[in-house]
């Protein structure tokens, strides 16, 4: 396979950095929102709201990860 | 006894400037690279030699990489995506340099002599791949923002459709774009830190007793042969992703079917579509 001609038949090479991406993002969305929803709850004595809305947040951002990732792959 | 600072060490100070042992790993592959360019530009020809050959071929392999995914406009970043691979190559590959990680001052801490030495990978700092996954976070912004214009741009961060999901979603897009930054960088830190512990507990264990030594001279070198593997792995899965946010922050300006291109620049015959450009 030749450096830019992608599988041969015109399509482009598959990016693999984007697999590689996907598991790590979802983990880090959920820390994300929960550790943002913590730190929230701490400085303003609201315990346990923000943490929860954070935790909602957080996984809410880890299925748009994975939902864009999948937009991309097919819109190849 | 296996000793692994997970911080990277200083070695001195200059003024409020401290030196650590990653920053002259850091500072050297620099110098590498540039050495390499100066070098480079000045003896390679049109019809290129054996040598220049062969240091060409990891280029043309990227940028074929990057031509196909990069979509139409893969010329205005591709010399940023070559750095980024070629900083990070060098960076992993001189960590596995003989005297690199092993050489150093001898120190007692807790009772106990440790080797601080006075190189080590560049990428085993967290300070080193939180900079370089923040200047792809700056660069994948700009781009989106000469792509989309500033109005645009936000627009697409900020605004959801429909517009009463705004509340919920933009929060969640954030957090979103967030993740990439702490991704690319926690990716590459914990990749060649794991190694490191690794190389290190792969000598402790083979030096413990005189029985076992000449396997010394075997399993360390298998492991760093592996080590040069996911150092070039490692470097192409930060330069792609980085490719990948760029491509994503100009596509999205073409999802959306805004006529004024701010880039300026011609489409290219013949290019590949852009992940999520349809």
């Amino acid at each position: 396979m030749g450096p830019d001609q992608g599988n041969g038949n015109g399509a482009p090479p598959p990016n693999w950095g984007v697999a590689f991406d996907l598991g790590l993002r979802l983990g880090i969305s959920v820390i994300l929102g929960v550790g943002g929803g913590l730190l929230l709850d701490s400085w303003l004595h609201t315990s346990p709201i923000f943490t929860l809305v954070g935790m909602v947040l957080g996984i809410g951002a880890a299925m748009y990860t994975i939902w864009d990732v999948a937009k991309q792959s097919m819109g190849r | 006894m296996v000793h692994v600072e997970i911080k990277a060490e200083e070695l001195f100070a200059i003024g409020p400037l401290i030196v650590t042992n990653s920053m002259v790993g850091v500072l050297l592959a620099s110098i590498v690279l540039l050495l390499a360019a100066w070098w480079f530009t000045r003896r390679s020809g049109i019809v290129p030699s054996r040598g220049q050959s062969l240091l060409e071929l990891p280029i043309e392999f990227l940028a074929g990489v990057v031509r196909g995914t990069g979509g139409k406009r893969w010329r205005q970043f591709a010399p940023f995506v070559f750095a980024i691979f070629l900083y990070v190559l060098i960076a992993n590959w001189l960590s596995l340099l003989p005297g690199v990680g092993t050489i150093g001052l001898a120190e007692e801490v807790d009772g106990e002599k440790i080797i601080v030495p006075f190189v080590r990978a560049g990428a085993a700092d967290l300070n080193f791949t939180l900079g370089l996954a923040l200047i792809s976070f700056v660069a994948f912004v700009a781009f989106g923002l000469r792509a989309n214009g500033l109005r645009g741009y936000l627009k697409e961060l900020l605004i959801a459709e429909p517009a009463y999901m705004t509340p919920l979603l933009t929060p969640i897009h954030l957090i979103s774009e967030l993740s990439r930054v702490i991704s690319l960088s926690m990716r590459l830190f914990g990749n060649v830190f794991a190694g490191e512990v690794l190389l290190a507990t792969m000598l402790a264990l083979t030096t413990a007793t005189v029985f076992i030594l000449p396997l010394a001279f075997v399993v360390p070198g298998i492991f760093l042969g592996l080590e040069l593997l996911f150092g070039l792995v490692q470097a192409l899965v930060f330069a792609l992703l980085s490719m990948t946010y760029i491509t994503l922050a100009i596509a999205e300006h073409r999802q959306h079917g805004s006529s004024d291109d701010h880039s300026g620049e011609a489409p290219e015959q013949g290019a590949a579509p852009a992940h999520g450009s349809a």
